[in-house]
């Protein structure tokens, strides 16, 4: 009988996601260890953890894991990767952690260069403390801390995270993806693959931002949660790869 | 038994280097000694200053109020550490920009025409070494020997070519 | 530098720094302020032309959270800062001492609260010792009197934080990042400290390696938490260290920490010269703190003025060691100019003569 499904070997042999029902977060975790998986490094990698529901990637992932603060992964893999730039260093955060209370910290390691791989997911939300306005939360769009919808009078404006890293000297590739349909799951894996290669090949910063659902905080069924990103994420954050070094 | 010595005048002078080499004179004489500039507060308008303190045993305060020997290269040092100066304690003074005044009269005054001696060895900015010179013959703790030997430590490597000028200008006075 | 016997005339601070390379820190992360610069500056050529790394980091939250990711691969890393930015770096202590991550960290002491100024003073000792991070944690704090002890004590630093996984505080101040004394290096003087069993290195041919503080489970967290605390109880028996002069036959010990210490042996002198029976104590680790020996000096009868350049913060420590076993006085400055022999000679003569507790003087 053939094989056609199997876990990624960079996952733990015994993990159960504890994510809530259609949370994109277990298809990025995964899509991850695939990439670990296909370009053979899960023994020589060393992850930067974040803080939010990111934070769990150490339940799953059998790599070693150093945790940050919260907004600190991009500091603390700065100092992984200084110490041992033989290993491969990674960060997987949210976007709250990533471009809010992170945003030095993310941006700096852009503009340095520094040669390791950063992933965001991103919607538009903080989830795990149960859905209020974050730096990606969209115009008009209702928060727990936005009752009546994003205002610009009000709130400000939502960040563009992957444009704004392609505007750093030091990325070598910044590109946004989306996982709610199967093609767009397939380029999002391409892109990763892309910004890890981009720290094999020694080039500098590479970066990845998934848009995501997040069906519990959006009140929301899966499905619905996902034609929400195709129908209004989408059109406000474009997919594409805005930066590539060659 | 403690001695300190307090380096004063305006930045660009060479007041903390005159007081490195003091230091190092006195530590490679075998004594021990520390060097404190100034520093927060105390730097103002321009000035600059840095203390030494040279002990036969462990230094004490690094910091003192009060002074065995003031070393002032301008005016204002001048003003300012007079009154810091210990009762039978010396103020040597650069007389090319300071006034010959004797307003005390239980301190010794040394007035040399530092800039001047420096001059006249072709610059001016060795006006902080002929200091040095002007100090080790008002004070017997003071060797130009050893003085030289601590030119020779601190411009050592970098800034070897100037050893000559810088040991002329120890003995210009 | 590595001879021992050739000494250098040399700032505290950069003092520091050249120890940090001999003690084989592979990484330095830091953000300017005075009056530290200067190691970050030594730093910045030093590393490069070594090969290691060095990065002038966009904030002091960054810098020790750089210097976190670097020791949990197993080398030696650190940062230094001063007072309102150490401040910035509480968080993150609190989580190193979570981790048990060998973190170090040197503080050069300048004036608060808030801003402040750049002029010296002691005013961070409650928050090195006490930790201004959420939690029950401790972190080993010590206190350099000299610039020979700059040297020293950041070797040993370097050496604790990786013997005990605990971050480790070097506690200097701004006078002592300033000025100049003769120092020796030497060679590095603690053996290399196995890593092997718990540092990050990629998960090959082992299990992969967690290391993070979020604590789901609450009787885990609770044995966690005392297991830190054993683990103090431990660092406290071995390596607390302390200096005592002429306590023998004293009736008042003067206690100071820092490079305070140099002022009330000096002052030690003076009283005994003019018949006062004094004596010096000083705790070389902050924390752990030798509270020990100060109730032994109390259950002999001995009082004590203890001297610092803060409203008397390491006073409450000393009292607390004495239990009212004898008085305890407190002779201190806000901050800025170092309480002078002279100072402290006629504050204990006032004790003595009864003046219990001195208010802070200009």
């Amino acid at each position: 009988m053939q094989q056609v499904f199997s876990i990624p070997k960079s996952m733990k042999k015994d993990f159960r996601y504890t994510f809530c029902p259609g949370c994109d977060h277990g298809i990025a975790i995964r899509l991850v260890a695939e990439v670990l998986d296909e370009l053979g490094l899960r023994e020589n990698t060393i992850s930067s953890t974040s803080v939010g529901c990111s934070v769990f990637l150490y339940d799953f992932l059998d790599i070693d894991c150093v945790e940050a603060p919260h907004g600190r992964a991009l500091a603390s893999a700065t100092g992984v990767k200084r110490a041992r730039p033989d290993k491969f260093v990674f960060t997987y955060s949210g976007d709250g952690d990533f471009a809010s209370i992170g945003l030095a910290e993310s941006m700096h390691s852009a503009l340095r260069g520094e040669n390791l791989s950063a992933i965001c997911i991103n919607n538009t939300t903080y989830g795990m403390t149960g859905g209020q306005l974050g730096p990606t939360t969209m115009m008009g769009q209702v928060t727990t801390t936005s009752p009546t919808g994003r205002n610009a009078e009000y709130f400000g404006y939502p960040i563009k995270i992957a444009e704004h890293i392609a505007l750093c000297d030091g990325t070598a590739f910044s590109a946004r993806v989306a996982l709610d349909s199967v093609a767009h799951i397939n380029e999002a894996k391409k892109a990763i693959k892309k910004a890890f290669q981009t720290q094999l090949d020694g080039k500098g910063f590479g970066f990845v931002e998934i848009l995501s659902s997040c069906p519990t905080n959006w009140h929301m069924t899966p499905e619905e949660a996902h034609e929400r990103v195709r129908n209004e994420m989408i059109p406000i954050f474009p997919l594409g790869v805005f930066k590539e070094v060659n | 038994m403690e001695t300190n010595f307090i380096f004063a005048g305006f930045g660009g002078q060479g007041i903390l280097l005159a007081g490195t080499i003091l230091a190092n004179a006195f530590m490679i004489e075998g004594k021990n000694v520390t060097w404190y500039p100034c520093y927060g507060a105390e730097m103002r308008g321009g000035t600059v200053n840095c203390e030494i303190v040279v002990s036969d045993s462990e230094v004490s305060s690094v910091h003192k109020q009060d002074t065995d020997y003031a070393i002032v290269l301008n005016q204002q040092s001048f003003d300012r550490f007079i009154t810091r100066v210990k009762a039978g304690g010396t103020i040597i003074a650069n007389s090319t920009l300071v006034a010959e005044a004797r307003p005390r009269n239980d301190i010794k005054y040394v007035f040399a025409p530092m800039t001047k001696l420096a001059n006249d060895l072709g610059t001016s900015k060795v006006t902080n070494v002929v200091s040095l010179g002007v100090l080790a013959s008002a004070c017997s703790i003071v060797s130009k020997e050893f003085l030289a030997k601590g030119i020779e430590k601190v411009l050592g490597a970098k800034k070897k070519d100037l050893i000559p000028l810088n040991l002329k200008a120890l003995n210009a006075e | 530098m590595t001879n021992r016997e050739e000494k250098v005339l040399i700032k505290g601070n950069y003092a520091i720094a050249q120890a940090a390379v001999n003690a084989g820190c592979q990484c330095y992360f830091g953000y300017p302020i005075t009056p530290q610069t200067e190691i970050g500056e030594y730093l910045s050529g030093k590393m490069q032309e070594l090969g290691r790394g060095y990065v002038c980091a966009e904030s002091e939250l960054a810098a020790i959270n750089m210097v976190m990711g670097a020791v949990a691969t197993g080398v030696k890393a650190m940062t230094s800062s001063s007072s309102c930015a150490v401040a910035l770096m509480q968080e993150a202590l609190s989580y190193a001492a979570s981790d048990e991550l060998p973190v170090v960290l040197v503080n050069v002491m300048r004036t608060g609260p808030g801003l402040g100024y750049i002029y010296p003073a002691q005013g961070d000792y409650n928050q090195a010792v006490y930790g201004g991070g959420n939690g029950d944690y401790n972190l080993i704090v010590l206190a350099p009197a000299t610039v020979q002890e700059c040297v020293d004590l950041t070797y040993r630093a370097f050496y604790l934080a990786q013997k005990y996984r605990n971050p480790v505080i070097l506690l200097a101040d701004g006078l002592l990042g300033q000025m100049m004394e003769p120092a020796s290096f030497g060679e590095y003087p603690y053996p290399e400290v196995d890593v092997s069993s718990w540092a990050l290195t990629g998960a090959k041919g082992r299990e992969a390696r967690k290391i993070y503080s979020v604590a789901t489970d609450e009787k885990k967290q609770i044995q966690h938490i005392c297991d830190l605390h054993r683990k103090f109880e431990v660092i406290a028996e071995n390596e607390t260290t302390y200096e005592e002069f002429e306590v023998d036959d004293a009736d008042i010990v003067l206690v100071a920490f820092g490079s305070m210490t140099r002022n009330i042996k000096a002052a030690m002198k003076v009283l005994r010269a003019k018949g006062i029976k004094a004596g010096c104590f000083r705790p070389v680790t902050l924390n752990p703190f030798p509270h020990k020996q100060i109730h032994a000096l109390a259950e002999k009868g001995k009082e004590f003025a203890v001297v610092e350049m803060n409203m008397g913060q390491m006073f409450k420590d000393v009292k607390y060691a004495v239990e009212g076993l004898s008085d305890v006085s407190l002779i201190n400055r806000a901050c800025g100019e170092w309480l002078s022999v002279e100072e402290i000679v006629s504050s204990v003569e006032n004790v003595l003569r009864g003046g219990k507790q001195l208010a802070a003087s200009l």
